[in-house]
């Protein structure tokens, strides 16, 4: 960035534009590990100041990255060309909760956590629950249309926003969207800006639909053999006509992991488990509990366990929530895709899984939300060995080849950024990726805001 | 700087982000620079030659309550606390420690003399240039405005120490002796006391470690290794020999020293570490000993309290976050104060004290431990209990601050009080 540049930043930010090699080393990152520095990071604290960054940036042609907590596993906030990171995080107001309309109005920068705690509050419920809900930000949940457990009953994030405010690579503020229960006036530009990954527009405000609160959850953990016949039980639960609120699958490699990690009380012989959550009154929740207990059972589950207290549920939720540490053990780097396949193909992909790591020799841990096709696929490497890497990187390319050749997609919730630009135009093919930049070009012309992300481009490379 | 142990402890770290929402200081600062990713990320900038300016780096590092909350939450179980502790003490072998540290840690806290000639020093001074404040937890001095902060009370500083106090009847090292610790000692005797009559109860013969140096805590967070270790290995030497059944610490900062902190510092299979190991294996809190020696059985029926609920216990980070000592407390005020006691809001929030950090940032502190105590406050708390010498310290300087009504004790003292 350009002296003047800076220096007419200062002078619009004064202390909140952090140029030190400290604050610019802590926003090079985010969850990918991928470091690239920016030149400056800036904390604006209201719409205004960054419509006027924005400007900043067309006249001095700047790059501007949006970042709500730097979580995200696809490198959609990491300033690839330099420039400024804009930090939205001290942008973090929930400005209203209107439980008669059932909406909220949150600043980019609230953490959704602290959203579904308040919205709990007036015994309503927000249900967008990336795994990252304690820290990520509602603004980067938006960016990256995060997704989670729940989608297999609720959706994802696009499917509660309700209007934005945002400020666009022109440096205009539009607000897009409507707070009523239904709205068809023009294009659907808020269904745009959802999943752009900050680089149509920086979203300032956005409204965010709520629905009642569900009575009781009842969580069941149940234990099986093998892949398939745990695939065969998502499949079961559907044909029996109940919608589970979270159902997640951890395969063979998972459990193992865990099990070299901390004592967990598991039967002989399990291979594959099931974590299944059923939300609603309470007696549809226990009614929709014994469909799925048998449905489980009739695929050969050799145990199935339930709870309904929140203490019962920790331990039965104990298995899913311990892979994450316990992975260290299998390799010090993970590369983590988040491809979804058609839920009726789930078996197939466990078995291409399986016999893709033994043919590229580096071992694959798959867990993820059965529910709705999402397989998180974690190729853990040394790190440090160059031939494995690169047979890493082969395998990453088979399993999103192998993933399309499903029917399926390859990021479901984590976004393109940078990491799977490259793959980009296989799945949405040559005409796709040309309207998509069009559609750039017109809400950002000059290319400022996050450059180097979602398509390909050969300068990228880090610092 | 280069450090490969630190480098390979640091690379652990995933950047997923989890410590933010726990971090103490983040919600104060909001920059990535407080919680420990962005202190990782500093660090690792350092160690790769990226960052050559070890200033700013040690400025960054000490920029830390050292809570351990986010090594509790890491879903990766990075050792943050102890990366943070490691980097400070390479910075200081490459930058050097602030002059006053040195001396304070090196020179005046290894030895009891200078001790109590710094402390009535400060009797002295404290009456010519303070002002006096009364509050719920007894007479205190605030300093003027600008001076360490502004607004700061400390505490009416005793003539003589709790140790002091004793006299020179010196008996042999019994079955259970008490590491009573400077604050406990020196500004706060009465709590001292408490601590060891309420021990006595047990029937044990109960020692008290008499000129004991600095657990070494202050030094060995602010990186000042050497100073730690004289104050380590003095205190080592004298207690190996004494070799005590039982060592009590009143402060659970104190005991994470001598149980975790001080048997890291030593390479497994040195006599050092030996050593170590040795005296924390027979360290342990005050209320395990209250609990464990009988004491509690022999407590009367608490009376029904005149005002239910009024007591809440404060879980400090080190003896309840990392030590996990939680549980003993809690079951020893209900048998000591009975229906008096009732789960504090807050009961986790960490007290802002830090040590260091309250020197260091006085402001930022006191923000923290002014919500610590309004939350506290605010759920019906009218006597806030805790067992570490740091949380007292800070509360009884915010209690101060925000309600001069609102008392902070020792659990000793409401153990005195129940035995009396």
């Amino acid at each position: 960035m350009e002296t003047s540049a800076l220096s007419a930043l200062g002078e619009l930010l004064g202390k909140r534009l952090h140029t030190s090699l400290e604050t610019r080393t802590c926003y090079a990152i985010d969850a990918t590990r991928k470091k690239f520095l920016p030149d400056a990071v800036a904390f604006p604290e209201n719409a205004e100041e960054v419509r006027r960054i924005v400007g900043l940036a067309n006249l001095h042609r700047f790059p501007v990255v949006p970042r709500g907590a730097g979580t995200g596993f696809s490198g959609g906030s990491l300033p690839v060309h330099g420039g400024l990171v804009l930090s939205l995080e001290r942008m973090d107001r929930i400005l209203a909760i209107d439980a008669a309309n059932l909406y909220a109005v949150v600043e980019p920068g609230v953490v959704t956590g602290t959203l579904k705690d308040a919205v709990r509050k007036a015994g309503l419920f927000y249900p967008p629950d990336p795994a990252s809900l304690n820290f990520s930000t509602v603004g980067g949940n938006i960016a990256e249309c995060a997704g989670g457990m729940c989608a297999v009953k609720y959706g994802v994030t696009r499917d509660y926003v309700l209007a934005l405010e945002a400020v666009l690579g022109t440096g205009e503020l539009v607000r897009t969207g409507v707070i009523t229960m239904k709205g068809v006036v023009g294009y659907d530009l808020t269904r745009m800006l959802v999943g752009s990954e900050g680089t149509l527009g920086i979203v300032t405000k956005a409204t965010l639909r709520l629905i009642p609160h569900p009575e009781t959850v009842t969580t069941l953990l149940a234990l099986f053999p093998d892949n398939r016949r745990s695939a065969d039980a998502v499949n079961a639960i559907v044909a029996a006509r109940v919608t589970p609120s979270a159902m997640e699958m951890m395969d063979r490699t998972a459990i193992d992991c865990v099990r070299e990690t901390i004592p967990v009380d598991l039967p002989e012989g399990t291979r594959s488990a099931l974590l299944i959550e059923v939300d609603g009154g309470e007696l549809s929740a226990a009614r929709d509990a014994d469909r799925l207990e048998e449905a489980c059972r009739s695929c050969g589950a050799i145990e199935v366990r339930r709870a309904s207290d929140a203490r019962g549920r920790d331990e039965l939720w104990k298995l899913r929530r311990s892979i994450s540490p316990a992975l260290r053990r299998v390799g010090a780097v993970k590369m983590n895709e988040d491809v979804v396949v058609p839920r009726s193909r789930l078996a197939d992909m466990f078995d291409f899984l399986a016999d893709l790591s033994a043919r590229k020799r580096v071992t694959i841990v798959n867990f993820g939300h059965a529910g709705d096709g999402n397989v998180h696929v974690n190729i853990m490497i040394s790190g440090t060995d160059l031939e494995e890497y690169r047979r890493a990187e082969e395998a990453v390319e088979e399993v999103f080849r192998g993933t399309l050749a499903f029917g399926g997609t390859i990021t479901g919730e984590h976004g393109v950024g940078i990491v799977k630009a490259p793959f980009l135009e296989m799945e949405v093919g040559p005409a796709g990726v040309s309207v998509m930049k069009r559609l750039k070009e017109c809400f950002d012309p000059n290319g400022i805001l996050n450059p180097g992300k979602i398509f390909m481009e050969e300068k990228a490379g880090p610092a | 700087m280069k450090n490969d142990a630190l480098k390979e402890m640091a690379g652990l770290c995933a950047k997923c982000g989890t410590c933010r929402t726990v971090c103490t200081l983040y919600p104060h600062r909001k920059t990535e620079n407080a919680a420990a990713r962005g202190k990782v990320l500093i660090l690792e900038s350092a160690l790769s030659g990226e960052n050559a300016d070890p200033s700013a780096v040690q400025e960054a590092m000490a920029d830390c309550l050292l809570c351990g909350r986010c090594e509790r939450i890491c879903p990766n179980l990075v050792l943050y606390e102890e990366i943070v502790m490691k980097a400070r003490a390479d910075l200081a072998d490459e930058v050097g420690v602030p002059a006053w540290k040195s001396v304070l840690f090196g020179k005046v806290m290894p030895s009891d003399p200078a001790m109590r000639v710094l402390r009535k020093a400060g009797a002295a001074a404290e009456r010519l240039f303070l002002k006096k404040v009364p509050t719920g937890s007894g007479l205190h001095y605030r300093f003027p405005l600008g001076f360490l902060g502004g607004g700061r009370t400390v505490p009416k500083l005793p003539a003589k120490g709790f140790i002091e106090s004793l006299g020179k009847r010196e008996g042999s090292f019994g079955e259970a002796m008490l590491f009573v610790g400077c604050v406990f000692d020196h500004l706060y005797p009465d709590v001292g006391r408490a601590a060891y009559e309420t021990m006595k109860a047990s029937g044990k013969a109960v020692s008290v470690f008499r000129g004991a140096a600095c657990c070494g805590l202050p030094a060995l967070v602010s990186g000042d290794r050497k100073s730690a270790l004289e104050n380590i290995e003095a205190n080592l030497r004298r207690l190996r020999e004494a070799a005590p059944p039982a060592i009590v610490f009143p402060c659970g900062s104190c005991l994470l020293m001598f149980k975790r902190n001080i048997p890291m510092l030593f390479p497994e299979g040195t006599p050092p570490h030996e050593d170590a190991a040795f005296v924390a294996g027979r360290s342990t809190d005050y209320a395990s000993f209250i609990l464990d020696s009988g004491v509690v059985d022999r407590l009367p029926d608490p009376p029904p309290a005149e005002r239910p609920g009024e007591i809440g216990y404060h879980d400090s980070c080190h003896l309840t976050g990392t030590l996990g000592k939680g549980p003993e407390a809690r079951r020893v005020l209900e048998k000591a104060v009975g229906g008096a006691f009732r789960e504090m809001e807050g009961a986790d929030l960490c007290c802002g004290y830090g040590g260091t950090f309250n020197i260091r940032d006085y402001p930022t502190s006191a923000r923290i431990g002014e919500n610590k105590v309004s939350v506290a406050a605010r759920g019906g708390t009218r006597i806030i209990s805790a067992a570490c010498s740091g949380c007292v310290l800070q509360m009884r300087d915010m209690a101060a601050r925000t309600d001069p009504s609102l008392r902070v004790v020792h659990i000793a003292e409401l153990v005195r009080r129940a035995l009396s």
